[in-house]
């Protein structure tokens, strides 16, 4: 901070001189015209600095604000205050920012508040971002036996690939991709080292085969598997997204369903019986799948 | 405003105009205003005339006064300028001449003099004879306190029983050596007799706190106080006076029904107090500073709850003393509860609010299982009244905290006192305190180009490196091509060498050069060594019959010229330079013959 206001000052400082060249008149005009051209950089990197810290300052008083306003929520949510604390980590949620604690505490209020959907919709949105979290773990699996009803579980493959999230299956098969690349052209650069880098290669194409599987199904799952939480005490699934469609089958409070299509602001969902119907959005939480 | 005015009654002067300055009392006693009143007669100025600045002298807002006269037929008028002067000490101020531009004309007042005196309270003759209009005394009930502890000081007001209003008094000095005033508050009035006079007394209490030990000193207290005497009507006709006392009644104020206004110093007497310091012995370890007679009650609930579960404590602290320094007791012995920061309420019993109840409610969070009670509050303080120090306690409070919901635990880092994983959990876990690393909601990483197109980098590299390899492979394997490009290396620095010997006339070093880089040149061409070319090899190989006449003819030339600089070294510098281009020009030719 000390060097950025040094080198605002040196900054302005340039600025005025050339200013005052400027002014000056004919006989110094080149000079200042000199002067002008090589403070035209100087100036833009000013601006960008300006800019920059603008940026970052704006940055850390949107974290403090929100560090205040998460404070506020514990204490709602220590007072026993469970409804108020929900909607103040909602807020929180809504300022764009997001975390696994400000999730879990979230999911922790909802369930404590009796919303069993929109506390497993918030632990699972937390899960994406921490999903080896095992209190986190606990307090959906504590959740989820609350839940009455039939209620769509994870395969193990599911829950297994869900152990990394998406971002580190993608940064993890990046980094063996690379490897294996920089291997490749080192046995280029210097063919002697091949057969010494032979054990490697094949290393590296193996984890880059397997961590690119499993982002694959990572990405697949995420993408083409979506999930949708009855957050309504009881929604009724119908057979066509209309209000007058005959009922097919209910879902209780906190039920995950199976997304496979959307129209409108209605969601076709299906349960672990393989029964599907159509529930009102307002009636579910939409999430990606894990 | 004042400006303005001044403005607007600026036209139509046309007696001679006259300036006067007058105060309306030239001695007063310190804490009390005086007014300085400006007239202008005839014509008026046109802006508002300057006021000599006086060290000790504030100047008050002007209140302007205006009076237009038509006197036989010529128009006239009276302004007054009045600004209340407030005296910042005591002495004699000397007010200079004020002038002031009347319609061009320098008009200047007489220098006035203005006695500030000391404000001191009335002689108890004074006092006792009834003479007094008004008058103050400040009393202290107690001649000893500890430091630290608060007392009570009272101000009594007396008004006489000719006073028909008064206002609020208006206090300018509340001396106080030692002392901090606290709040203050009015009570109610009573009756008091001096000479042939009743007075009503108006009791005020301040609440005092000693800040040092030692002599203490309060006062003299100054006020002002603005009353209402009867007028000189009131006391000569009775029925008039009657008339106006039922006005009075009726709630009528002065200003509708006359009175003369009077503005009265007040001062009081200076008290002392002694202060002691706090007995140094028996400190209870706790104490903190609180001086009183307190009493302390704790309360908790829920008392059966999970591990995270809130518990709400309410800690009362009542009686009477500063209760400002007053806190929540010590909670050293809390370590295995999360604390929340505490809400304090009080409720005072009193005006002074030096009695009272404080309240602290605090939430608490038992963190496990093995947590059966709230730890003991103790509260200490010191009481004046007995001059002893006093702990209060409150016994710990049992409480039930059942085990919240089990996490999953490493198997190295599980102890053998640990719940059983199969438990089932009676109730989610609690909340993270810490926010954590807050991050926008971004799309993940493999939806962003940014990062396909960066995968892309070592794929790239690679195909860089492959392609590297194979070109120094085919390299490695083409003594020719390698030939080829070295010689052609050697002719490019060879002809920046050939100029620069052209420029510095060295004529020997020009041709060694140019006869050594046309061998090289046409023994890569030939595929034999240079050391074997001659000028006979342009005629004789194959392999130059291919090339353009003037490209042989312009080798044969220049190996010609080798030969003659042999006997005749010494030439111009163009001529050299024309040379280079000769050469430049014909190895560009033999480049393109196909070898």
């Amino acid at each position: 901070m000390k060097k950025w206001f040094s080198y605002l000052a040196r900054s302005i400082k340039k600025r005025r001189r050339t200013a005052a060249l400027q002014d000056a008149g004919a006989f110094i005009a080149a000079p200042g015209a000199r002067e002008a051209s090589w403070t035209a950089p100087v100036l833009w990197r000013f601006w960008l600095a300006l800019v920059l810290s603008l940026f970052v300052f704006a940055g850390n008083l949107f974290a403090a604000d929100i560090a205040v306003d998460f404070s506020a929520a514990n204490k709602l949510y220590a007072e026993g205050k469970f409804a108020e604390a929900a909607v103040a980590y909602d807020a929180i949620l809504k300022t764009g920012g997001q975390s696994p604690a400000l999730l879990f505490n979230a999911g922790n209020a909802e369930f404590k508040a009796g919303h069993l959907g929109h506390a497993i919709a918030a632990y699972r949105q937390a899960e994406l971002l921490a999903p080896r979290d095992a209190e986190l773990r606990a307090n959906l699996a504590f959740v989820r036996n609350q839940v009455q009803g039939a209620t769509l579980r994870e395969s193990r493959w599911q829950n297994w690939v869900g152990s990394l999230t998406l971002n580190e299956g993608a940064l993890l098969t990046a980094v063996f991709f690379w490897a294996l690349f920089a291997l490749l052209a080192l046995r280029q650069f210097k063919p002697a080292l091949a057969p010494k880098l032979q054990t490697a290669t094949r290393l590296a194409v193996l984890l880059t085969i397997f961590s690119g599987a499993v982002l694959a199904l990572q990405a697949a799952n995420r993408f083409n598997a979506a999930v949708a939480v009855v957050t309504s005490a009881d929604a009724t699934a119908r057979s066509g997204p209309f209000d007058e469609a005959q009922s097919v089958f209910s879902a209780r409070d906190g039920a995950e369903l199976k997304v496979l299509d959307r129209h409108d602001d209605w969601v076709q969902v299906a349960n672990n019986a393989g029964k599907i119907g159509w529930l009102s959005q307002k009636q579910v939480a939409v999430l990606p799948g894990a | 405003m004042a400006l303005l005015l001044l403005i607007a009654l600026g036209g139509g002067a046309a007696l001679a105009a006259t300036f006067t300055a007058t105060l309306d009392r030239d001695t007063i006693t310190m804490g009390e205003t005086a007014t300085l009143t400006l007239r202008f007669d005839g014509e008026v100025p046109q802006v508002e005339p300057a006021l000599p600045k006086i060290s000790g002298l504030k100047y008050g807002n002007v209140s302007p006064n205006s009076i237009r006269l038509n006197i036989n037929g010529v128009p006239s008028s009276i302004l007054t300028l009045a600004y209340p002067v407030t005296p910042q000490h005591e002495g004699e101020f000397a007010i200079p001449a004020i002038t002031a531009n009347v319609n061009g004309q320098q008009l200047a007042t007489l220098p006035l003099k203005l006695l500030v005196t000391k404000a001191s309270a009335p002689s108890a003759e004074s006092v006792n004879s009834g003479n007094e209009v008004a008058f103050m005394k400040l009393i202290l009930p107690q001649k000893k306190v500890y430091v630290g502890q608060t007392c009570i000081g009272q101000l009594q007001i007396y008004l006489r029983d000719d006073v028909q209003e008064n206002s609020q008094p208006q206090f300018t000095g509340t001396p106080a050596d030692g002392l901090s005033l606290g709040k203050s508050a009015g009570g109610g009035q009573a009756q008091a007799h001096a000479g042939n006079h009743n007075y009503t007394v108006l009791p005020i209490s301040i609440a005092l706190t000693a800040m040092k030990a030692g002599k203490l000193t309060l006062g003299p207290f100054t006020a002002n106080m603005v009353v209402v005497l009867p007028s000189s009507d009131d006391l000569t006709d009775p029925i008039f006076r009657q008339q106006r006392q039922m006005m009075r009644q009726m709630g009528i104020r002065s200003s509708f029904i006359g009175g003369e206004r009077k503005q009265i110093p007040l001062a009081t007497e200076q008290v002392t107090l002694e202060s002691l310091p706090l007995p140094a012995g028996n400190v209870p370890a706790n104490f903190n500073g609180v001086i009183g007679d307190f009493a302390m009650n704790v309360t908790a609930g829920p008392t059966n709850v999970t591990a995270g579960d809130p518990v709400t404590v309410r800690v009362q602290i009542s009686g009477r003393g500063a209760f400002d320094s007053v806190k929540l007791p010590d909670q050293t012995g809390w370590g295995d509860f999360k604390l929340f920061a505490p809400t304090v309420k009080f409720t005072p019993a009193d005006q002074l609010e030096l009695s009272g109840t404080k309240t602290f409610e605090e939430i608490v969070t038992p963190q496990n299982a093995g947590v059966q009670e709230l730890p003991p509050f103790a509260f200490s303080f010191f009481n004046p009244d007995d001059g002893q120090y006093h702990t209060l306690t409150q016994p710990a409070l049992p409480l039930v905290v059942k085990a919240a919901g089990t996490v999953p635990l490493p198997t190295i880092a599980a102890n053998k006192n640990a719940a059983p994983e199969n438990q089932t959990p009676q109730d989610i876990l609690p909340i993270k305190e810490k926010l954590g690393t807050l991050t926008p909601a971004t799309e993940p990483l493999v939806t962003r180009p940014l990062f396909l197109v960066t995968q892309s980098v070592p794929v790239l590299a690679f195909l860089a490196a492959f392609i590297w390899r194979k070109r120094t492979d085919n390299l490695a394997n083409n003594p020719r091509l390698r030939r080829q490009r070295a010689v052609a290396q050697l002719v490019r620095d060879g002809l920046n060498d050939l100029k620069k010997f052209a420029a510095e006339n060295q004529s020997d070093e020009f041709f060694a050069l140019l006869f050594r880089l046309l061998q090289e040149q046409l023994g890569e061409r030939l595929d034999c060594p240079a050391s074997a070319i001659t000028e006979n090899v342009i005629d004789e190989h194959a392999i130059l019959h291919a090339a353009p006449k003037a490209t042989l003819d312009g080798l044969r030339e220049l190996f010609q010229l080798c030969n003659q600089a042999r006997y005749a070294p010494v030439r111009g510098a163009s001529e050299l330079n024309s040379v280079a281009v000769k050469f430049e020009q014909a190895v560009g030719g033999l480049q393109e013959v196909k070898a």
